[in-house]
Order: structure tokens, then C-alpha cells, then sequence
């Protein structure tokens, strides 16, 4: 028997397994690569090829995605000069990387080019929120999920609620969301489970960031920033020694020195000699990265000069250019803490 | 594109986007019906059916109606579910390697590996699943341009987006008189549904080019010119749709194909008194069918239905099969209802033909290419 099409009290639904799904990303890209390389695809195709190749970064943490993601962003820009989808794709590239004013711009001269703002707004209020500007956010946010409470807008408010710290709200909504859910890809719960863990990990609640992390994991064994998080919590609670099992292989696989960064601390924690050799390594990409892409790195080479990277005249700078970048709380915090250090 | 990329949720999630249905008599062995799904658009070499999934093939006997404007389809069905596990390993190409299984009408289950040529065989099936090369065509951006232009955009040598780009296909050869009742006409839907307790139909497809060409332009409907009426159609069970958003689609398929019969300047298809366009209930049963008894023919799309219109015996197999060039058929049908020259979008070919020896669908093309 079929349920009924728009019944709500679907709590489970089945998902595609991970690896599956993470199989099948790699097709998708690969299947819309050749079309592009020879220069015969759409501007829609291109898009999506930039979406699925930055959404690929972000599961596996692979900043080279998200660079290859950006030049292709910024080449459809250049094909496509009069096509305000190009430009909402390079918003999003160029938000990835941090830099939220280029990335404003881009929707702005999206919506120049003729589409309207309820296809913008989304990108416009992800933005807003990596800035801490949070009201605005909200604003564009519900208006949306009043419009039409699909899961995708009701996910992004969880999202900000979660980031807010308002806890109640984010729970409401992470369950209304997945109530809402009508589809097989592990994707968008991985990522939804992941907001609630950073939230728990905010407000110190441990065991719930780890129910979080861990079942954001499940949905996608590959997501490395659940990994991740997931060993920072276990570190937290003492679980040493699985949360080193998670950060070796991370830091193994991803081209993201956060993992390396990560590892280095536990093991100069632990007293293990090792740190040094993970150190030496997050600090040399820590500083490649600042030179490329100073906005994006700016917070995570400052976090490392301050713990692993036992530098805090290096994390200095770099905390204030990054509270020049978005003015968030955790902006903040990162400030005071280099400056305290110094 | 055929049921390609056909609504946000298809393109969500490619793995749950059927692109094609193909039913036709078998071309060795005419006590064999052979059904074909095809989902997963561009897929890459790595490409995977889900394991949350039923890729379900739904056969219902069918009649023509006594007023012959419509088919009457019998209550009883026969479906064939098709699940898959989580690949075990890799070959020694390193692609993943995967089982799956069919459960037939009668409870019997037949296993089988995904992409092994062989596939698998239980009594009266023949099953194949696996990559394949994509057997539609069409010329896309020409299709979206006589929308936008309101004109017949399509060149002599058209360009296909679809040329060498492949699938993941799902082929069922079966003895129709053992493993279906009734006959000798069926009708044929495909869908894809979580698995799970309580299924949810995630997409349906019956006839090729209903929710791209003839469903998917809004600028013509006098009624829902905003709505993307795609995933809601995708939602509705073909031989019982709901009757809250029938009206919707009635009136959508109305106004687009008046649009289409508009393209040569003349009425091939005058209104009713209410203003439906005779194709309209025809399509909204939106199911291929295929006579089993009659033999296998290489272009017979919609053969069936239109001698239905005509009020004369069908001479062909119906249904569709896989080299056809269905693209011509369906905008010479809308446009100068086959009373006119054969309209064609330019392409009149896929990268490879399909054989008629099973699994029937060319294999996958390794090195892909754009047209």
C-alpha cells in the first residue's frame, strides 16, 4: 500500500546508504564533467555541476573541491556575463570562502540581471548568517517557511535558530523538518544533524552534541566535519583514544589542516611525540591557505596558533581580520582569547 | 528530455529519477513481454541504484472503452519490485559491485548482480540491471526555445544533450501469459518509492515527454501559471489519480496543447464544447500500453490510442520501444496530429542503437562524450 501523499506523521523515513550516496555524487559529477571540459554545457548544467562539486567538499573535507568549485564559478561569470545564475553560483563559491561583501554583491547583481528575490533571498539570508546578521536572516528565513514550510526552508531555520542558541525553536523545527522530509538522500539530514550538534557543542551539552555528530555520521560515515566534531567531543569526555582512531584518519584523507590541527593537540596533550609531525604539517597548509583564501582561514590558523600551533603572536592578526570579516560571536570570543594570549 | 531532470525532486536526487519506460513485445521470443526502467540521468561510471529504494513496475490488463475515447484498465495488478543492498566490494575495475533482487507477482524472488550481462532468471523472468548507454534523444535546448520563441525552433541537424551520457536501466523479459492475467493489452507504469513499511511514491512514469514538454511550460496555463505542478503529478498514483488536483493537471494539459497544435498554424485538434483538447484524457491515463500479442515493431508509440481516436482496429504492438524516435512521433502527433509532414527536433539518433537481443540496451559508453 502507498501513504497517502501529503499525510505528516512520517518520523522515519529510509535513506540511502552513505556510501552509496556519496558513490553517486561522484557520478553525478562525473557525468555532468565531460559536457563542461568541452565546452558544450549549459549554464543550468554548469551550476549544478558547481553545487554538486562544493557539496562534495563539504561532506569529505576537500578544500580542492571548493577551489575548483570557485574557478569554475568564476568562469561560467565570465561566459555567462548576463545570466544572473551564473552570478548566484559564484556568490555562493565566493560565501564558501568567506567573502560575504563579493558574495552581497553577486546577489545584487543577480537580481539586476532579473531574478526576483525569492529565488535570491535564500542565498542572501545563508550569507547574512555567516555575518552574525542574524535578524536579517530570520526575516528572510520565515518569510519563507511561512510561504511554502518545505523541509529545505524549514532546515535553514533550524540551522539559525541552532546557531542563535535558541535552543527550543531548533529542536521545534529540526523535528517539523524531518516530519517534512520526502526524499532518499542521506544529504540534507546529515547536514541537519550536524547544526544540532554544533548547537549542543555551544551550550556545552556534551552528550546531546554527540547524539548529533554521531547520527549525522550514520547518515553519511564519510562526512568529515561530523567526524570531526564528533572526536573533539569524545576528546572533551575523556575518549581519548577513539577520538584519535577519527582525527588519524581524517587528517590522513582531507586536505583540510583543521584535522591535522586537531590531532596535534590531543597527541601534545597525551604527551605523544607525534604532535609535532601533524603540527609542522596543519601549520604549513594553515599558511598556504591564509595566502589564498585569507577571509576563509583567518579563524581556524588562528585557533591553531593559539592551541597546537603555540604562536599567539601569529593568531593575532588574524583574529582581527577576521572580526573585520563578520562580526559573530564566536568572532569575538576568538579576539579576546588572542589578545588575552598575547 | 524524456522524464528526465523532471521536477525538483527528480533532480534532487537522480538515483530516484526514472528517465525512460519502455514496453514492447520481445523481438526473439514472442511469448515474451519485455519491460525496461531507466533512472539515474548522466550517471558516472561509479553510479549506484539506492538501497532505500523500490524501483517498481506496476502491469494492469487493459480494454478499450466501450465509447473508444479511453482505455478501461482492469483492477488487478501485477508488479514487479526491484530492491538492490549496499555494494560488497569492488571489481577488479574498481566499481562497486552490487546484488539486487526481483519479487515478482507471484511472492517468487530472483537474485541477480548488477551490471552481469547474464543478470538473472527465475520462472518465466529474465532480469538485467545495470548501466547502459542512454537510448533517448532529443534536442532539448530547441524544445525550450519553441516554447520561448512560441515558434518551431528545431534545425535540420539538431544537438543532443543526452549523446553519449548513460543510465542505469532495469530489464524485465517475462512470459506474460504465465506471470500476468489477462492481456493481451497492458498497461505499463513505472515508479520509484522508499522502501520501508510505508512506501511514498517519490516519481512515476507512464508515456515519455508528459511532465517535460507536455506538463512542464507554465506560461501557457490559464489556471496555475506559478505552480511547478511536476512533483505533485509525480506523487499521484497513474491508475487512480486524486481527484483534488485532476483539475489542475486537466487544465495545464489543455492549455500546452493547444500551444503545440498553434505551431503550424493550423487546428489538427479542435476543442471541445468545454475546451479540452481531445488528447487530454488520454494522456492524463498516463500509462504506455502495449498489445502482447501482436508483433514486435520498431515504431509503434501511441498506434494504439490514435486508431482508439479513429475508431479503428490497432495494427501495431503499441507500447514503445527503445530506438524509436519518439521525439518526431510526439510533436508530430501534437502539433499536426499525423495529419502533416513528420515533424522532427533534428536528432535521429542516440550514441548506439539498442540490439534486440537482451539486455537489449547498449552498453554503458565508457568514454563520455558531448555531441
Amino acid at each position: 500500500m502507498i501513504a497517502a501523499t501529503h499525510m505528516n506523521d512520517v518520523t522515519e523515513l529510509p535513506l540511502t546508504d552513505g556510501t552509496i550516496a556519496l558513490l553517486n555524487l561522484r557520478a553525478q559529477i562525473e557525468g555532468l564533467e565531460p559536457d563542461v571540459r568541452l565546452g558544450h554545457a549549459t549554464i543550468e548544467s554548469r551550476v549544478s555541476l558547481i553545487d554538486l562539486i562544493t557539496l562534495r567538499g563539504l561532506i569529505i573535507g576537500y578544500i580542492a573541491d571548493y577551489q575548483r568549485a570557485d574557478e569554475m564559478a568564476e568562469q561560467l561569470v565570465c561566459d555567462a556575463a548576463t545570466d544572473g545564475t551564473a552570478f548566484v553560483a559564484r556568490a555562493r563559491t565566493r560565501a564558501v570562502f568567506h567573502r560575504f561583501a563579493d558574495a552581497l554583491d553577486d546577489i545584487d547583481r543577480a537580481e539586476r540581471l532579473g531574478l526576483n528575490s525569492e529565488t535570491t533571498n535564500g542565498d542572501r539570508a545563508a550569507i547574512f548568517q555567516a555575518l552574525g546578521r542574524y535578524d536579517e536572516a530570520l526575516a528572510i528565513r520565515e518569510e519563507a517557511a511561512d510561504r511554502r514550510a518545505s523541509f529545505e526552508n524549514v532546515a535553514t531555520l533550524v540551522g539559525l535558530y541552532a546557531e542563535r542558541g535558541e535552543v527550543e525553536a531548533a529542536e521545534r523545527l529540526y523535528a517539523e523538518s524531518r516530519r517534512r522530509y520526502r526524499g532518499v538522500s542521506p544529504f540534507p539530514l546529515a547536514l541537519l544533524h550536524f547544526q544540532l550538534g554544533l548547537m549542543w557543542m555551544n551550550k556545552g551539552r556534551l552528550d546531546d552534541a554527540r547524539t548529533s555528530f554521531d547520527a549525522a555520521r550514520r547518515c553519511v560515515p564519510a562526512y568529515a566535519p561530523a567526524q570531526g566534531h564528533l572526536a573533539e567531543v569524545e576528546a572533551e569526555l575523556g575518549e581519548t583514544e577513539s577520538a584519535l582512531a577519527r582525527l588519524h584518519s581524517l587528517a590522513a584523507s582531507s586536505d583540510d589542516p583543521d584535522y591535522a590541527a586537531q590531532l596535534a593537540r590531543l597527541l601534545r596533550d597525551a604527551g605523544c611525540s607525534q604532535f609535532r609531525h601533524w603540527c609542522r604539517l596543519a601549520a604549513t597548509r594553515y599558511d598556504e591557505l591564509v595566502a589564498s583564501h585569507p577571509e576563509a582561514f583567518a579563524d581556524h590558523a588562528a585557533e591553531f596558533w593559539l592551541a597546537a600551533g603555540a604562536s599567539p603572536d601569529k593568531a593575532l592578526p588574524l583574529a582581527r581580520m577576521n572580526i573585520e570579516i563578520r562580526k559573530t560571536p564566536r568572532a569575538y570570543d576568538l579576539l579576546a582569547r588572542a589578545v588575552a594570549a598575547n | 528530455m524524456s522524464d528526465h531532470i523532471s521536477g525538483p525532486r527528480a533532480i534532487a536526487d537522480p538515483v530516484t529519477d526514472i528517465t525512460d519506460v519502455f514496453a514492447f513485445p520481445c523481438p526473439e521470443s514472442p511469448e515474451h513481454l519485455v519491460l525496461i526502467m531507466n533512472v539515474f540521468p548522466y550517471a558516472g561510471s561509479s553510479a549506484c541504484f539506492s538501497d532505500a529504494v523500490i524501483y517498481r513496475l506496476r502491469v494492469r490488463s487493459v480494454f478499450i472503452a466501450s465509447n473508444r475515447r479511453a482505455f478501461a484498465v482492469a483492477a488487478e495488478e501485477f508488479t514487479f519490485d526491484c530492491t538492490f543492498d549496499v555494494p560488497a566490494g569492488a571489481d577488479s575495475e574498481g566499481q562497486p559491485v552490487q546484488d539486487g533482487r526481483c519479487t515478482m507477482p507471484n511472492g517468487e524472488t530472483v537474485l541477480f548482480r548488477v551490471n552481469d550481462e547474464n543478470g538473472g532468471s527465475g520462472e518465466g523472468l529474465y532480469i538485467f540491471a545495470g548501466q547502459r548507454s542512454d537510448p533517448f534523444f532529443l534536442d532539448g535546448p530547441m524544445a525550450a526555445q519553441t516554447l520561448a520563441t512560441r515558434q518551431l525552433a528545431f534545425k535540420q541537424v539538431g544537438s543532443d544533450r543526452l549523446y553519449g551520457k548513460n543510465v542505469l536501466g532495469i530489464v524485465l523479459k517475462l512470459e506474460w501469459a504465465t506471470l500476468l492475467k489477462g492481456g493481451p493489452m497492458f498497461a505499463v507504469v513505472c515508479e520509484t518509492l522508499t522502501s520501508g513499511k510505508r512506501p511514498i511514491r517519490l516519481e512515476r512514469v507512464g508515456r515519455p515527454e508528459i511532465k517535460n514538454i507536455t506538463l512542464g511550460a507554465k506560461i501557457f496555463d490559464p489556471v496555475n501559471r506559478d505552480l511547478e505542478i511536476r512533483d505533485l503529478y509525480n506523487n499521484e498514483d497513474a491508475f487512480n489519480l486524486s481527484e483534488h488536483y485532476v483539475g489542475a493537471y486537466r487544465a495545464r494539459l489543455n492549455a500546452n496543447l493547444t500551444f503545440y497544435d498553434g505551431l503550424d498554424g493550423k487546428t489538427g485538434w479542435p476543442l471541445d464544447e468545454h475546451g479540452n483538447h481531445p488528447l487530454t484524457e488520454l494522456l492524463l491515463a498516463d500509462y504506455l500500453v502495449v498489445d502482447a500479442s501482436k508483433p514486435f515493431c520498431e515504431i509503434s508509440y501511441f498506434e494504439i490510442e490514435q486508431a482508439m481516436l479513429k475508431e479503428r482496429a490497432h495494427i501495431t504492438c503499441g507500447g514503445r520501444w527503445l530506438n524509436e524516435d519518439v521525439v518526431d512521433s510526439i510533436l508530430t502527433l501534437y502539433v499536426n496530429a499525423g495529419n502533416g509532414p513528420r515533424i522532427s527536433d533534428g536528432v535521429d539518433g542516440p550514441i548506439a542503437w539498442s540490439s534486440r537481443i537482451f539486455p537489449y540496451m547498449a552498453p554503458p559508453n565508457r568514454l563520455q562524450v558531448a555531441s
